[in-house]
């Protein structure tokens, strides 16, 4: 049977090598995922959540299992995200969301085909809003824009993104509703 | 009257996190809020394609992702063994001489009683006389406040506004000009 997050972090609490590789491999994916959604490049989503790992191998030891690891995991990602934000905001300025396609256009991004079924009109439709959607997400606060991904990415509840987020329930859907609300606004279906 | 459109609970709403009770009243409240329902909507499709957004991410080559992964941890590990390391080899490069921690404590204490002398001896802070500039203005203030109660009684009987200039010059008045604004008008 496979061992738990939470087990596997006793472990690495240990300095269990193997418990970490296995950790890494369950998580590095999802996190990568975040941490690309909330930044908008790959190379700090990669720096960012490496670094997400390094924090959770030196501090396992803290994690005294009151709320679920992947919760007590994301808050340490989010948090890496979010200071890493605010400490490149003035060069972000400058630099325009990274994007898998490349370009200033959102429009002439390059995305990979959603699904099989949708007609060719409806996929172009489809892809011309998520093309939006990137540089939208981009001009949501740091706190909406975890909360908004935490939810739609991970599926978390609004009391889970609260913990992350270290707010209350009721503040974590006010995040959410916000960052949606702004969305809807600029891709003007408001 | 107005209306408290539940905004935001349409998105616990629309992923199912209300309890019974919520999820029943913010339903009544879409079967006849037409803007909710709207908004509703609106942000359902905007949630769908945010889960979308994720599928976009190019992922990297994992292998090589946790090989650069090990290296920094090992980075990092070194890097706090050397400032351990650091901080050991300061104790230990710091030698006592032979005399050591006695001759210490007796060197701190005599510091501590000159500082102490010192202080009293140019008493607290507050209590220090005042140099012969700072001495010559309290002088000049002192006289001027023992002025102005000279001619409280003028000072008493006039309209502000209108003796301003009375006030002004209130240390050039002469005894007449002292009756003549001590009388009312």
């Amino acid at each position: 049977m496979e061992p738990s997050d939470e087990e596997l972090c006793k472990r690495i609490a240990a300095r269990d090598a193997d418990a970490f590789d296995l950790m890494v491999d369950r998580h590095q994916g999802r996190a990568y995922r975040l941490a690309s959604s909330i930044l908008g490049n790959e190379a700090d989503a990669r720096d960012v959540s490496q670094d997400a790992f390094i924090r959770l191998y030196e501090s396992a030891g803290r994690f005294d299992g009151r709320s679920r690891f992947s919760t007590w995991f994301y808050r340490i990602l989010v948090n890496l995200c979010i200071d890493h934000q605010r400490k490149n905001r003035w060069w972000r300025r400058l630099a325009p969301l990274a994007t898998p396609g490349g370009g200033d256009d959102p429009d002439e991004r390059a995305f990979d085909p959603p699904s099989g079924e949708a007609g060719p009109e409806t996929e172009a439709m489809l892809k011309q809003s998520i093309g939006r959607l990137r540089p939208a997400l981009e001009k949501l606060s740091p706190q909406q824009r975890a909360a908004v991904l935490l939810q739609t990415q991970e599926g978390f509840t609004s009391r889970e993104i609260g913990e992350v987020l270290k707010c209350s329930e009721a503040t974590a859907r006010v995040h959410v509703h916000r960052g949606i609300a702004q969305l809807r606004k600029i891709l003007g279906n408001d | 009257m107005a209306t408290n459109h539940p905004e935001t609970e349409l998105i616990p709403y629309l992923r199912g996190e209300l309890s019974a009770d919520e999820r029943a009243r913010v339903g009544t409240h879409l079967e006849g809020c037409a803007q909710c329902r709207a908004t509703a909507d609106a942000s359902s499709a905007i949630l769908s394609n945010l889960a979308r957004v994720v599928d976009d991410v190019r992922e990297p080559d994992w292998a090589a992702y946790r090989g650069e992964l090990k290296r920094k941890l090992r980075a990092a590990q070194t890097r706090k063994a050397d400032v351990r390391g650091r901080w050991r080899w300061r104790r230990d490069d710091v030698r006592l001489p032979d005399f050591g921690w006695p001759s210490i404590a007796i060197s701190t204490a005599a510091v501590a009683v000159l500082a102490i002398a010192l202080v009293m001896h140019r008493g607290p802070a507050g209590m220090q006389a005042p140099g012969v500039d700072q001495l010559e203005l309290q002088q000049e203030l002192s006289s001027a406040n023992v002025d102005l109660l000279a001619n409280y009684h003028v000072v008493e009987h006039l309209d502000l506004l209108e003796n301003y200039d009375v006030i002004e010059h209130l240390d050039e008045l002469g005894p007449e000009d002292r009756q003549n604004h001590e009388t009312p008008s």
